[in-house]
């Protein structure tokens, strides 16, 4: 049912006017009324800013009255916390140029109203971005951070939260002594300590020589006061001081890693996402960057029973988007290496849960659903089982494929990419889902990730698929629209082409066919494609498909032939050869393997091609690798080799 | 592959990968997709028997020494279609797992027993027998020894009167793709002999697929 507005009641009390009155009673009066309506009320923030409000409240900078300027700067700071439309509309109004002068201001009120204000709207992406590099910026901020008021050093503290995002700004800030100021503050009040730890982060965050410097600080005095601090009684602080140790381990193999300490970061991050608030929110994605990519890690958290304790975060109804975000995201990575946590996962159910969260409305929740499904599903045990190839699981998937967020699209394709590995060979869920026109049709897209994850998809599908299914796929994405995908802009795309050829060409010796359809145009794009490239992913790749075609019947072996030794060539070398001496083991394995299948013993021309190969010098080349450093080439030259002396040394 | 059950015996539990550096060289033969098709001795006192068996690769991780795929055993007397079993494998490869077993009833004397077996253990023997192998680098040897073990059935549930509860001593010759394992099972008949050869699907060569998960 509607309900009347909340908007601050302008007939009848015309706040405006009172805000810009020349008596400095009424407009003191009239600030401070809307300072404390605002406070902690977002609706009412929106409707004076709405209003106009804002401006009339940053003319007060101006006045004289050391009163009614702490009253202006109040409230202004109040307008910008946590709300995007008061930051703007505090810049907006001119005001952040004069709160930075009155940082200067002789009364110590005003000094830490302002100082107060300025913290609230560094806490937004919107404030300006503040340029370390300026010698005079650098100079004021360390002013701050020197200075004996807790509001200025909160404020210097926030600027560089606020600011300090590139190498280059931690490297100056490093280098101006901002970590031994930061540091300091470490035994001060609260907010002091919370806004030191979170700036230090930023510092050293993915930055080896800010950790050094700051691990070597005051022979260690800082990182242990930091680690005192993961056992604070404010959760906000414990949290903090985990994240500052996180950038410290993630840094180096040198610093933090004791099984103690590891241990410990996991137990207190669990811990913390209890907090039924931002804490809460923000301790998963800690927890993620404390285990993203490390085993070890993983192993830890999953003896800390860490699946369990997300499996029931998730049981809460309902769970704040960010969180279940964080959550999927935490779940992600646990699962993206270990067995034994996919296993925990499955066997608590949660895959249910993940597969509700793909239709979240907040396209977070669903990238993030899309990206735990992805990690869930490199269990090849579960792929073989079948465990993810159904209609609950596949058909919302699908639909993410239209998903007006790329972020998504990206997500779902990379779950799809391992869930279509199935090891059966029909494939019949996903088509009947309707996967493969929306996976040809982001083969076309005009972003290179969605045409690289969308061939991904396609390639695996292929892989081990049978006659029918393969056919459906062809007929949808075309002999053309192959050969082009082989010869796309971005060489990434080009491999997961070439290997979507590659596994269309095995199987059945029919499937080779399809490298000849439309006059071979595919073939032609392989061909062209490892003359120009020197990128040993694409020289693997094309290698097998050319491997796979020779091991057809004699007019795909042929064909090959024609393709590595045109007759223009007059006999003499081949481009072939780069592969066979390629710096890399597998681009040589893959080439070796074109020679065997090319002198297969049972087929009539094999003998014709030897001598073909021998006058390009391919034969002396593969006598060159029956030595080999990798085994595998030096058993396949052998092999090679075999096939090629029954027909006579010469 | 599935053997007929002789007491009542429960599938033992795998573990999960363990973590280490890899000593293994990959072999193109043993890749995901490459498939397999052989034989499988389950003779006993009573009568001769082998059944046909198909094998293809799944998954391979030389990192953990992990490797798995399925297993089709095509003429089982005791049931209707051909049965088909997922199994896990452990890579020799001295560093993630030693010639040494340690679970699955197997003892060391077993393993040894067993792997004496194969002709290509037995220059390998003498280390073996002192530290389970874990001083060797077997990175160049052109033999790669496992364990597979069977997880599940596939196709038919678990009430089909066969068990998966032993598993196999694998050589795999990186030569010529042929495989050689023997059945461990205390409550079947010992040293059943499996002998699987590299399958081509009726091509003049060798075809290779790939697919990789993200």
């Amino acid at each position: 049912m509607p309900t009347p507005s909340s908007s601050p009641s302008v007939g009848l009390d015309p706040i405006l006017d009172r805000l810009s009155s020349s008596d400095c009673e009424v407009k003191f009066k009239a600030i401070r009324e809307v300072k404390n309506h605002i406070i902690g009320n977002r609706t009412k923030k929106l409707s004076y800013i709405k209003l106009g409000a804002v401006p009339a409240v940053a003319a007060a900078l101006a006045d004289s009255d050391p009163n009614l300027i702490v009253q202006s700067a109040a409230a202004l700071g109040s307008f910008a916390c946590g709300v995007d439309a008061g930051v703007r509309a505090v810049l907006d109004a001119g005001a952040f140029p004069r709160l930075i002068g009155l940082l200067s201001a002789p009364d110590e009120k005003v000094v830490d109203a302002t100082a107060r204000s300025l913290r609230m709207i560094y806490q937004s992406q919107l404030a300006p971005k503040y340029d370390f590099f300026k010698e005079e910026n650098m100079q004021f901020l360390l002013s701050l951070l020197k200075s004996e008021n807790e509001n200025l050093t909160g404020l210097g503290a926030g600027i560089v939260i606020h600011s300090c995002k590139t190498i280059g700004e931690q490297n100056i800030l490093c280098h101006a002594g901002v970590i031994e100021k930061l540091s300091s503050l470490l035994d001060g009040s609260l907010s002091q300590r919370d806004a030191s730890l979170e700036s230090l982060a930023a510092i050293i965050k993915d930055n080896p020589a800010a950790v050094s410097k700051f691990v070597e600080l005051h022979s260690g005095r800082a990182l242990r006061s930091v680690t005192d601090l993961t056992k604070d009684r404010y959760p906000r602080t414990r949290l903090l001081a985990c994240l500052c140790l996180i950038s410290v381990k993630n840094s180096s193999t040198c610093y933090l890693q004791d099984i103690g300490i590891k241990t410990k970061l996991v137990y207190i991050l669990l811990e913390l996402l209890d907090d039924s608030g931002q804490v809460g929110d923000e301790a998963s994605f800690a927890f993620s960057s404390l285990i993203a990519e490390k085993e070890d890690m993983q192993k830890l958290a999953f003896e800390a029973n860490a699946i369990n304790k997300f499996n029931c975060l998730l049981q809460k109804c309902p769970v704040q988007p960010k969180r279940l975000e964080g959550v999927y995201l935490a779940l992600a990575d646990l699962c993206s290496k270990l067995e034994c946590c996919r296993s925990s996962f499955l066997s608590l159910q949660v895959l249910n849960l993940v597969v509700d969260a793909l239709t979240h409305e907040d396209a977070g929740v669903r990238t993030a659903a899309c990206i735990c499904l992805r990690s869930v599903s490199r269990s090849i045990k579960n792929l073989s089982a079948g465990r993810f190839m159904n209609e609950r699981v596949v058909f919302p998937l699908v639909q993410l494929l239209s998903d007006i967020s790329t972020s998504v699209q990206v997500a779902a394709l990379g779950a799809i990419s391992n869930i279509v590995v199935d090891f059966m060979p029909h494939k019949s869920t996903f088509i009947q889902c309707g996967g493969i026109k929306e996976l040809v049709q982001l083969t076309k897209s005009m972003d290179s990730s969605l045409r690289l994850n969308a061939l991904w998809a396609l390639k695996n599908m292929v892989f081990l698929a049978d006659k029918i299914c393969k056919e459906g796929i062809f007929v949808e994405i075309t002999a053309s629209s192959i050969a082009s995908l082989i010869s796309d802009p971005e060489p990434s795309v080009q491999e997961q082409a070439l290997a979507l050829v590659r596994n269309f060409v095995d199987g059945c010796v029919y499937s080779i066919e399809h490298a000849f359809a439309e006059d071979a145009i595919i073939l032609d794009a392989v061909g062209r494609q490892l003359l120009k490239s020197s990128k040993i992913e694409i020289g693997i790749q094309g290698m097998y498909v050319l491997s796979n075609i020779a091991s057809g019947n004699e007019f795909h072996k042929e064909a090959v032939m024609k393709l590595l030794f045109p007759q223009d060539e007059n006999g003499s070398h081949s481009f072939f050869e780069q592969f066979l001496q390629s710096h890399d083991s597998r681009v040589r394995t893959a080439a070796v393997w074109v020679v065997i299948n090319l002198t297969f013993p049972a087929s009539p021309g094999a003998f014709s091609r030897v001598v073909t190969l021998r006058s390009f010098g391919i034969v002396s080349q593969v006598k060159k690798m029956v030595n080999d450093s990798c085994m595998d080439v030096k058993l396949r030259a052998r092999l090679a080799l075999g096939q090629i002396i029954t027909f006579g040394d010469n | 592959m599935p053997v007929r059950v002789l007491e009542n015996t429960t599938p033992s539990q795998v573990s999960g990968a363990n973590s280490g550096r890899s000593s293994s060289q990959s072999c193109s033969l043993l890749g995901v997709g490459q498939a397999f098709s052989g034989t499988q001795n389950v003779s006993s006192v009573q009568k001769d028997e082998a059944w046909r068996v198909n094998v293809r690769i799944q998954g391979c991780d030389l990192e953990h020494g992990y490797l798995c795929g399925t297993m089709e055993a095509l003429n089982v007397p005791m049931a209707d279609t051909p049965v088909v079993t997922f199994w896990e494998g452990e890579i020799v490869d001295t560093k993630n797992y030693t010639f040494f077993t340690g679970k699955w009833e197997a003892t060391p004397e077993d393993d040894i027993r067993h792997w004496s077996k194969f002709p290509s253990f037995s220059p390998l023997l003498g280390q073996v027998e002192v530290d389970g192998g874990k001083s060797l680098d077997l990175s160049n040897y052109p033999y790669i020894f496992m364990r597979w073990k069977e997880q599940y059935f596939v196709n038919v549930g678990t009430d089909c009167g066969l068990t998966i509860a032993g598993f196999y001593y694998i050589c795999f010759s990186c030569s010529d793709g042929s495989i050689s394992g023997f059945y461990y099972d205390p409550n079947s008949s010992p040293y059943q002999k499996l002998e699987l050869k590299s399958t081509n699907d009726g091509r003049s060569g060798f075809s290779f697929s790939s697919y990789e998960l993200q």
